[in-house]
């Protein structure tokens, strides 16, 4: 193995070897190195095989741009595919393999496509794997996806913490390249709050991998002394290894700090990746420039590479990218990089310049093949030679790395996220950003400037600038000179002509010049459209590289000038985020916040299975040892609440208090039942209808005082419910004096219900609660023996003689813990949701099931709820509108399986006997079922046309999802104690 | 049947594998605190704010433009709705309803920025200043007692879920936690 | 849309504390109105391109109903308001 890396310079800490592995051979880099720079050093320039061809393909920039080198980095769940090589830093240990290819890198069965790429032009797969449409599912769609793609994606969990947070600032300025350094020195030494952020992870920018002398320093020793100095600056904040992705509305800004990307071993205290929110008043983007490829025959054989890249490799890394190296250019960037190749003793092949004439000067003896150009290479795994045409002649040159430059593209799509498009500059010969308002500056290269003296000056400036926005005005930040700069102006060449071999625009989607051809005889010419047909600029690199190229090579075929074509449109992400950041600490049991109800412990201890619900746990049963079934639980229960007394936590109940003088009238026109004489010390059921006439929601509605009410929502509309009358209050009646407070976390809520309930209850409670002195519906506030104050209120959902208690929530599981020792020579159990569940449609009581958002009062049986008197309350006018009062709208009624043994099931439908099920048949469907302990049989809650008047009348209950089809009998919803008897006892 | 009644803090059971000493930033879970919500009409919501500034041995944390929780962690719930009477506003106990949590130590604004969207620079969320904001999620009302204070009230229901968050997003700056009072 | 929302009350908030109802230029009419009128109100709306002015609830923060005026194209947010005070407003 040959070493690439030279012996002395660069800014890696030779005293820091690492030890790494590429598909399973072990190399050594140093701390500083890139997993590609490494790679390099170790004479690794073969990293992958492109998309469609599966052609061989090198490492081409030494940036995010990276189209070729993207590898899977780690193993196992910490596998992370599509990785660019040429950003990502190596440490010891690190496992990377190359992608698509089989069976090996060097081998690979695939690249028989590369045979086939007459047939594999754009738009191929549109064309040929149209018919027979069965086959796209089965056939083609598998196949392509395994020939095509990129890094596989691991099936284990990836074990690392990700998460997110905000930050704020008055000046955000992105890059931290020349112009970005002396933007925040400028906004920090003023005592801005700034927030400095750079992809790399060592911020200096260009500055890195240049020989130039700033001042009396190197370029690098100059932008580690203004690091220095910013970092010693409270108010600014450095933020490396930091990629802003995404400008958003209102000047919030979307990036990704890779914390622990670059361990061995991530510390389990601080996530790997955190994404940042960035809010700031002003930003200026200093993202430099992208170096453009020239598009010539072969330019995709490894070891072509960019030539602004070379250098870094070279100056940063101090890894000569090969050992004779020629230069393909059309501006000053090729010989930028042949001075400094030839000032490390590197040997030259060539210069060619595509340019006739240029002011540029080569290196001493280096050769100069002026208005020449490449139009192929030679090589297997690396390029061996290049064929350069000049005036109709063909000379092949030997060379181990081709360096290539086509001029620059400013780093412009942050600032085109929000809608804002290109604008072409004759003068620049590139796209530069729209003017987008004060709040956001293009500074330096990103601006389209050229040396890094003006760039430095450019971001001091620009920063000024936005500072006077802020109403802040700023000493001039003295900028030392620069030495050694060169020319680098350029002239552009969108396409070689002559090309003898593929000539590629986008290296990972495989996109080459004919392919625009095509596109444009179809009649794609739309920029947008070539985009789609050819895929040129689609891959993980969204065209940083080729994109340009590709308008300037779409606009030469249509005679006009980029100006008139435009761009494509530029949207977050500019480089791709890893779905783990993106989802931060929110997965698994952290996916959306957890309610806890005051009761949770109680359950827990009394053997409570928990269930779900929105977003609390509840407890759905309690089971006892030798219940082999969670119906063998529910069962007990339900019957134990019959028969004896059972406890149930009702405590999520949503509990409104309602405060103010007008709140009777308030809460009169809310609900569609009156609420205006509803004495004190009385509860009452009300429904809230929306003003479609459609019910709401309901709950108990109870007067403490004459003003003051304490309602309860369904758990699942505790929040909508809140809502809804503030809304109200504030937007329809704002006359009114009535205020809400949320009370739904003070109380803890527990029913008591069954015969016993009395006999328990009376334990606890100083108060007298007989039937006399407190009857069905009665509500008081009572004091429980221990001397804590509570709400008891003798309401039912069961069907049986039951009160609901509230506790302040500190004494839900001492007070819980109460009623079952009281309960306990009384047979008290604990019950959960589903027996609720049972006994709520034993008793025929409608929930959520019932009240789907479609249903009326009078549909559900609650017609009578629903005041003619009162002159107006929400749902009113509209609840006796045509079609809601129809004769045939389905009506809430009971129904038991013919065959009692039939298991009835929600959302089955119902039909008549002997009709087809059809839409046209469908006679309403089941709401709500369950196994009824008390009747030994399944039994069900449906909506039925006409069903009131339908009682004893056989249906057909179809269940196509189950494929079932049997008899049930219509009969009334409360299958249980119809009288009410027992709500009096 | 006689009987003894413990009150259970939200947090019971959840506060382990903590030492009892506190790091350079802590979480300390205040016991023992009365809070209570106070409503008023629009029009008595100035006179409001300024009677709720003197109220002794308590601290009015603003909620809305007409709603506040007063919180005390010496008086009792009784005492401090008896002060709401003069108020002519509508008044209710939450202390069993809220848990109080006093977040503390040189990099608490960095903790709470990976949990609250808002500015917590002294410039804009100035010591006394306090606020409804959406905290890891849910809804709470944060405070800053001093520089590098912080109180949060929180929901009942929902104290476990900001505790162990609060825990998770301090790991890297070593917070340790524990009840206090 | 937005990615903040300034509140009256509150100050610069993210849009998470918000949720929205939608259009605000509706008012409910009387109970005597026509039938014209109530399905006006309670089917109809506008679905305007440009300034719209909407119901927001600034639900993690202080609860108030706001009336946000922005514009859903280029999503600036001219102004926002106390929904009772617009209410009164347009009471009166």
């Amino acid at each position: 193995m040959t070493s690439f890396r030279l012996s002395s310079g660069g800014l890696v800490s030779r005293a820091k070897p690492l030890a790494f592995t590429f598909d399973g051979r072990t190399m050594r880099g140093f701390e500083g190195d890139t997993l590609a720079a490494a790679m390099l050093a170790n004479d690794q320039m073969l990293v992958g095989r492109s998309f469609k061809y599966h052609r061989p393909r090198g490492i081409v920039t030494a940036g995010s741009s990276e189209p070729n080198a993207l590898v899977t980095i780690g193993s196992g769940g910490r596998a992370e595919p599509n990785t660019r090589a040429t950003v990502a830093e190596i440490y010891q240990g690190m496992v990377a393999t190359s992608q698509n290819r089989w069976p090996s890198l060097k081998f690979d069965i695939g690249a028989l496509n590369s045979l086939l790429s007459p047939f594999l032009g754009a738009g191929f797969y549109y064309k040929t794997f149209m018919w027979p449409s069965a086959f796209w599912e089965k056939l083609y769609e598998p196949l392509i996806r395994r020939a095509a793609g990129l890094g596989r994606a691991s099936f284990e969990a990836d074990p690392d913490r990700y998460e997110k947070a905000w930050a704020h600032c008055d000046l955000l300025i992105v890059g931290a390249g020349p112009a970005g350094l002396m933007a925040a020195l400028t906004a920090g030494r003023a005592g801005l709050r700034v927030i400095l952020a750079d992809e790399d992870f060592r911020l200096g920018g260009s500055l890195l991998s240049e020989a130039v002398a700033i001042g009396d320093q190197p370029a690098s020793e100059f932008a580690s002394s203004v690091i220095a100095e910013l970092a010693s600056l409270p108010s600014v904040t450095l933020m490396p290894r930091t990629t802003v992705f995404g400008w958003y509305d209102d000047m919030v800004f979307g990036a990704v700090e890779g914390v622990q990307k670059h361990v061995s071993v991530p510390s389990s205290d601080r996530p790997v990746e955190r994404l940042w929110r960035i809010v700031a008043k002003r930003a200026i983007l200093a993202t430099g420039a992208e170096e453009r490829p020239l598009v010539f025959g072969g330019n995709d054989r490894p070891g072509v590479m960019m030539a602004g890249a070379v250098r870094t490799y070279l100056n940063r890394h101090a890894v000569a990218v090969g050992k004779r190296v020629a230069i393909f250019t059309n501006g000053g960037s090729g010989y930028r990089a042949a001075r400094d190749l030839a000032a490390q003793g590197i040997e030259i092949a060539a210069i060619i310049d595509g340019r006739a004439a240029s002011t540029n000067e080569a290196p001493a003896g280096v050769r100069v093949m002026r208005g020449g150009s490449v139009v192929a290479t030679r090589g297997r795994h690396r390029i061996e030679a290049l064929i350069a045409e000049r005036s109709g002649y063909d000379e092949t040159i030997a060379c181990d790395a081709l360096a290539m430059s086509g001029g620059w593209s400013p780093v412009i799509q942050l600032a085109c996220q929000r809608g804002g498009k290109p604008v072409w500059s004759e003068d620049r010969q590139a796209f530069l950003a729209p003017d987008v308002g004060p709040q956001l500056r293009m500074a330096g290269a990103a601006a389209g400037e050229e040396s890094i003296a003006v760039c430095m000056r450019h971001g001091r400036d620009q920063a000024r600038a936005a500072l006077a926005d802020l109403g802040v005005s700023v000493p001039l930040v003295v900028i030392p000179g620069v030495e050694g700069e060169t020319d680098g102006s350029f002239s552009p060449l969108w396409y070689v002509p002559g090309a003898r071999d593929k000539a590629f625009v986008d290296f990972q989607n495989d996109v080459h010049v004919k392919d625009f051809g095509l596109a444009q005889r179809e009649g794609f010419g739309h920029i947008e459209h070539t985009k789609r047909y050819t895929t040129a600029g689609m891959a993980t690199d969204q065209g940083k590289l080729g994109n340009v190229n590709a308008i300037g090579i779409v606009a030469g075929m249509g005679g006009v000038s980029p100006a008139d074509l435009g761009t494509t449109t530029f949207r977050p992400f500019y480089t791709p985020v890893s779905f783990g950041a993106l989802a931060g600490a929110e997965v698994a049991e952290r996916a959306k916040p957890v309610r806890r109800s005051p009761l949770h412990e109680w359950a827990k201890k009394n053997g409570a299975v928990f269930v779900e619900s929105g977003l609390w746990h509840r407890s759905a049963w309690f089971s006892l040892p030798g219940e082999k079934t969670w119906r063998e639980s529910v069962d007990r229960e339900v019957l134990n609440v019959r028969a004896n007394v059972g406890l149930c936590d009702v405590s999520t109940l949503g509990k409104i208090e309602v405060f103010g003088k007008d709140a009777a009238e308030f809460l009169n026109r809310i609900y569609s039942n009156a609420m205006l004489r509803l004495p004190v010390g009385k509860a009452r059921y009300g429904l809230m209808l929306r003003e479609d006439g459609v019910v709401f929601d309901d709950g108990t509605v109870s007067r403490l005082g004459e003003d003051h009410f304490v309602v309860t929502t369904t758990t699942a509309y505790a929040g909508e419910a809140m809502s809804h009358m503030e809304f109200a209050a504030q937007t329809f009646w704002p006359e009114l004096d009535v205020r809400f407070v949320s009370v739904s976390d003070q109380w803890a809520q527990m029913s008591l219900a069954g015969p016993r309930a009395r006999d328990v209850m009376s334990q606890l409670v100083e108060d007298d609660i007989s039937n006399e002195a407190f009857p069905f519906l009665g509500v008081r506030e009572v004091a429980l023996k221990g001397g804590v104050r509570a709400r008891l209120f003798r309401i039912s959902f069961s069907g049986e003689l039951a009160y609901e208690l509230a506790v302040p929530a500190g004494y839900g599981e001492a007070v819980a813990d109460a009623l079952m020792e009281a309960g306990s020579k009384h047979g008290i159990c604990p019950y959960g949701v589903e027996a609720l569940n049972v006994l709520r449609i034993e008793k025929g009581h409608v929930t959520h099931s019932e009240l789907d958002g479609r249903t009326t009062a009078d549909d559900v049986g609650l017609g009578r709820m629903v005041s003619g008197q009162k002159p107006d309350f929400i749902g009113k006018r509209l609840s006796t509108r045509f079609g809601l009062t129809a004769a045939d709208r389905t009506q809430l009624v009971g129904l038991k399986p013919v065959d009692r043994a039939k298991e009835l099931k929600a959302g089955a439908h119902l039909l008549k006997e002997g009709a087809k099920p059809s839409t046209v048949n469908d006679q309403g469907h089941i709401t709500s079922a369950c196994h009824s302990p008390v009747l030994g049989h399944s039994i069900a809650l449906a909506m039925l046309k006409s069903g009131r008047e339908r009682f004893g009348e056989k249906v057909v209950v179809w269940d196509g999802l189950r494929g079932e089809e049997f008899q049930a009998e219509v009969c009334s919803p409360v299958f249980v104690d119809p009288q009410n008897r027992k709500l009096h006892l | 049947m006689s009987l003894s009644l413990q009150n259970r803090h939200a947090l019971e059971g959840h506060i382990s594998g903590f030492s009892s000493f506190s790091n350079a930033n802590h979480l300390s879970i205040v016991r023992g605190v009365a809070v209570i919500s106070i409503l008023v009409q629009p029009q008595r919501a100035e006179d409001a704010r300024r009677a709720l500034a003197t109220i002794a041995e308590s601290s009015a944390r603003s909620c809305g433009p007409f709603e506040w929780l007063i919180v005390s962690e010496t008086r009792s719930a009784d005492s401090l709705l008896q002060e709401a009477i003069s108020l002519d506003a509508a008044s209710v106990d939450q202390s069993d309803g809220r848990v109080v949590m006093r977040i503390a130590g040189p990099d608490v604004r960095r903790i709470l920025g990976k949990c609250v969207a808002v500015d917590l620079h002294p410039d804009s969320f100035a010591e006394g200043y306090s606020a409804n904001l959406l905290i890891a999620r849910i809804g709470a009302n944060l405070a800053r007692l001093a520089g590098d204070c912080f109180e949060i009230v929180v929901d009942r229901s929902n104290a476990v879920w900001l505790f162990e968050e609060l825990v998770a997003r301090g790991r890297e700056f070593d917070l340790s936690a524990g009840f206090v009072g | 849309m937005a990615s903040l929302i300034k509140c009256p009350h509150c100050g610069v908030r993210p849009r998470e504390e918000f949720s929205v109802r939608g259009d605000a230029s509706v008012v409910r009419p009387s109970p005597a109105a026509s039938d014209e009128e109530w399905h006006r109100y309670v089917h109809i709306r506008e679905n305007p391109r440009g300034p719209y002015r909407e119901h927001w609830q600034h639900a993690a923060g202080c609860r108030r109903w706001l009336v946000v005026h922005r514009n859903n194209v280029t999503h600036e947010v001219y102004d926002v308001m106390d929904a009772a005070t617009v209410a009164k407003e347009v009471a009166q």
